[in-house]
């Protein structure tokens, strides 16, 4: 007998066993208690039963095998099919995750349910703005475990989509915050390039991230550089500011020229004398605008630096884009 | 003190000192990259355990085979109840180590499991299209996908001839999406892996590219399979210049590879991917990938190196050379020649070669190819250090099948029963003085675009042309 075996509750079900095939590949040698849970759970997908004790069963053989993604949807359809309260649920799957870092499954399952919901939600600004807050206490939960979780970093998008939080001040300090913990969290300039240049209050539908988009505040281009130029004095090493640094020129129109003085500032190459270099990306971003400006023997001359000296292993690299300036000196 | 018997192998200053720059910041990031490199100077000169392997001339151990053979055999063989969290992705697992062996030379072992193959697969396969993790499983594009190359490495009427198309395609049509994408399954996530996946079940089988009318993507006659699908792979670019698993998200290796190889397969790479992507950003991107002294690649800006990335970036370059290069000229049965000026290797492949020579070999009795030292080997890590491995030793030419001479104008990917593309690449070893592996340590490549031995796909392909649908 086992938990659902001579169980009154399953009574009625008859378990289906798995189909295996002779001689298959991998077979893994369940224990009983999941053989059992999954024998009910074929049953009741077979009989298409959406019922309080499917929400049991789902639960059970989640914390058998949370990567299971058919009984992940399943337990979706049937909390939509029997449309109860999804509070309960959201708290349960909070544990889940913390359990489960990599779980893909739990994520399209958490919007999926929020989703249904939403229509009923959006229509109290103040339980729509509440509901919003747990999701954040959530997620900085999972970040104090990994701040590079790249689903909890996806369902965050999701959930400032959702509730159009891109004007919210919390979120921007919330990614300062982590930022602040550790300023090479390249996740969260991801972030906040998001929330930033994605924002449809001000930026133009549809412009993709490697794009000029002339609908975005001067201002707003200003307060990101100098965000992220304060980040690169912190670490001038750290590659995250460097490339935001560059995103932001870009949806700005602006040239890299304009920035040739900060990034002059890491990197000093007197005449005749030894060079001092505090950024292999400040050369790199340096190399680009003096070739924007024509500037062609001296970008020729970073260009060789890194290759050479300062970031070898990519000398092939930069020896393709020394070509690339020979071609445009002709 | 022992006298000079032997010459001292010599590995170069890059590979065994830390980086030149370093930030006096230390953060959480910068701590962990500091020990992953200390981890791995021992492993990169060969100082680190009782050396059971000898090495070369140039410090770098020899390929275990052996070990690594009998690894993967033992990924196919019965499992412990430990393996149930990949109850849902057994198909994986037959993918990976298929194609590992495949690496390695061993052909007929891979083909030798036909029937055990197509027995397993069988009761996986769903009613309504497409296949599960395992029997009474819904269908999902990742089992999907990995069924499919599987079943196609084995060929054979008995493999090839279960797949149920038409019920595959109705899926494929649930699966897309408005805006272009496919989900992973009904009612599961939208992303980068879906498209690949989805592309690659298209072109393999010769499904008809015709939008099924249940999709609901349907909105006029004329739609199709691939309608969105290359502008919504563009804008999962990122500022950075890589792809991200969907618009917006941060650029990663793993769906920087699904993407490019995605539109390799809608068109041809020197075509398609300057349309659709930002290619300076692009190489900009990948190239920083790659670290010093590991050698190796990681996934995303200021993560770690992770072996399984030697595919997932790696297998990115071959793609993006040929996009640079244009068509090499090569008539089957000939030797490729690439166009001049070729740009060659863009990365450094000698340090991809040693991290995966040094750092992810399993070198016990275990045997088996891991993320880095410390970690575990398993069948997933197998199937792209070694992917990646073979793919530093070889250079793929993409050949034209047009007329070059002809200016390729056309403004739509191919249509209609086409997707000829991702059949037109060639293999070529590449061969260098003061190389820094040993011949008998050269391994096969694997197809730069389906992820398969060279060759598998066209035979496939053309194995599915001439059956009805
Ligand atoms: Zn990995």
């Amino acid at each position: 007998m086992g938990r659902y075996e001579g169980n009154p509750v399953w009574d009625d079900v008859v378990p289906i066993p798995q189909e295996e095939g002779e001689g298959a590949l991998a077979q893994i040698a369940y224990t009983d208690e999941y053989v059992e849970a999954m024998g009910y759970l074929r049953a009741v997908m077979a009989a298409k039963e959406h019922s309080p004790r499917v929400l049991d069963l789902t639960e059970h053989v989640i914390s058998l095998n949370a990567a299971h993604y058919t009984v992940w949807l399943y337990r979706a359809s049937t909390i939509l099919a029997l449309d109860i309260p999804i509070d309960k649920e959201l708290e349960w799957m909070n544990e889940v995750a913390l359990e489960n870092q990599k779980n893909y499954q739990i994520w399209t399952h958490r919007q999926t349910l929020i989703d249904h919901i939403f229509p009923t939600l959006s229509s109290d600004p103040a339980a729509a703005q509440a509901f919003a807050d747990a999701e954040s206490a959530f997620m900085a939960e999972m970040f104090e475990e990994d701040a590079k979780n790249y689903h909890v970093w996806g369902h965050r998008q999701y959930i400032v989509r959702k509730f159009n939080l891109f004007d919210s001040d919390a979120e921007l300090k919330s990614i300062e915050a982590l930022l602040h913990e550790d300023v090479r969290n390249n996740s969260a300039w991801s972030h906040r390039f998001f929330l930033v240049f994605s924002n449809p209050a001000y930026t133009t539908a549809g412009s993709r991230a490697t794009e000029h988009d002339p609908k975005i505040p001067d201002a707003m281009i200003d307060r990101e550089l100098a965000f992220a130029q304060a980040a690169a004095h912190e670490a001038p090493q750290n590659q995250s500011a460097w490339e935001y640094i560059r995103g932001v020129l870009r949806k700005g129109g602006r040239e890299l020229a304009t920035l040739e003085g900060f990034a002059g500032e890491f990197v000093r190459i007197p005449e005749g004398g030894e060079e001092d270099i505090r950024s292999s990306h400040a050369l790199d971003f340096l190399a680009d605008a003096w070739s924007e400006k024509g500037e062609l023997d001296k970008a020729d001359m970073a260009l060789r630096l890194l290759g050479e000296k300062y970031d070898r292993i990519r000398k092939n690299y930069w020896d393709w884009k020394r070509g690339l300036l020979r071609g445009a000196k002709v | 003190m022992s006298t000079t018997t032997l010459p001292q192998p010599s590995v170069p200053a890059l590979f065994t000192s830390p980086p030149p720059i370093q930030d006096t910041l230390n953060t959480q990031t910068s701590l962990l990259q500091s020990s992953t490199i200390q981890q791995c100077l021992p492993y990169l000169l060969n100082t680190a355990i009782p050396r059971t392997t000898p090495v070369n001339v140039h410090g770098v151990p020899h390929l275990t085979r052996e070990k690594h053979i009998a690894f993967l055999h033992k990924t196919l063989s019965s499992l412990p109840s430990g393996y149930v969290g990949y109850d849902a992705s057994r198909p994986w697992m037959f993918y990976w180590a298929f194609a590992a062996l495949s690496v390695l030379g061993e052909h007929d072992a891979v083909v030798g499991y036909r029937e055990r193959l197509v027995a397993t697969v069988r009761p996986m396969q769903h009613p309504e299209g497409g296949f599960g993790g395992g029997a009474g499983q819904m269908a999902h594009l990742a089992p999907t996908y990995a069924v499919i190359l599987a079943l196609a490495m084995v060929g054979g009427e008995e493999a090839l001839g279960l797949v149920d198309r038409r019920a595959l395609w109705r899926w494929l049509g649930r699966l897309k999406q408005a805006d272009g994408g496919f989900q992973m399954a009904i009612g599961g996530e939208e992303d980068v892996r879906g498209a690949y996946c989805a592309m690659v079940a298209i072109s393999l089988l010769n499904l008809p590219l015709d939008l099924p009318r249940n999709s609901p993507a349907w909105s006029r006659e004329g739609d199709t399979l691939l309608t969105g699908l290359p502008e919504w792979i563009a804008r999962c670019q990122s500022f950075e210049g890589g792809i991200a698993e969907r618009p917006d998200s941060e650029a990663h290796g793993g769906y920087a590879f699904c993407a490019l190889a995605s539109l390799c397969i809608m068109g041809e790479p020197h075509v398609i991917l300057p349309r659709y992507l930002d290619i300076p950003r692009l190489i900009s991107w990948l190239s920083a990938r790659q670290y010093a002294p590991e050698g190796g690649f990681a996934g995303r800006t200021n993560k770690l190196v992770d072996g399984c990335y030697s595919h997932w970036v790696g297998g990115c370059w071959p793609l993006v050379q040929a996009c640079l290069d244009g068509p090499s000229l090569y008539s089957p049965g000939s030797a490729p020649v690439a166009p001049t000026p070729s740009v060659g290797s863009l990365y450094s492949r000698e340090g991809l070669i040693r991290y995966v020579l040094c750092c992810c070999q399993d070198r016990s009795k275990k045997g088996g190819l891991r993320d880095k030292p410390g970690a575990n080997s398993d069948g997933y890590h197998s199937c792209y250090v070694l992917a990646g491995l073979g793919s530093a030793q070889t250079k793929w030419h993409f050949y034209s099948l047009k007329d070059l001479s002809s200016n390729d104008m056309s403004s739509e990917p191919q249509h209609a029963g086409q997707l000829m593309a991702g059949y037109q690449w060639a293999p070529e070893q590449i061969v260098e003085e003061g190389q820094v592996f040993d011949e008998v340590d050269r391994v096969e490549a694997l197809d730069p675009v389906f992820v398969v031995p060279a060759g598998v796909a066209e035979r496939t392909r053309k194995w599915f042309e001439v059956r009805r649908f």
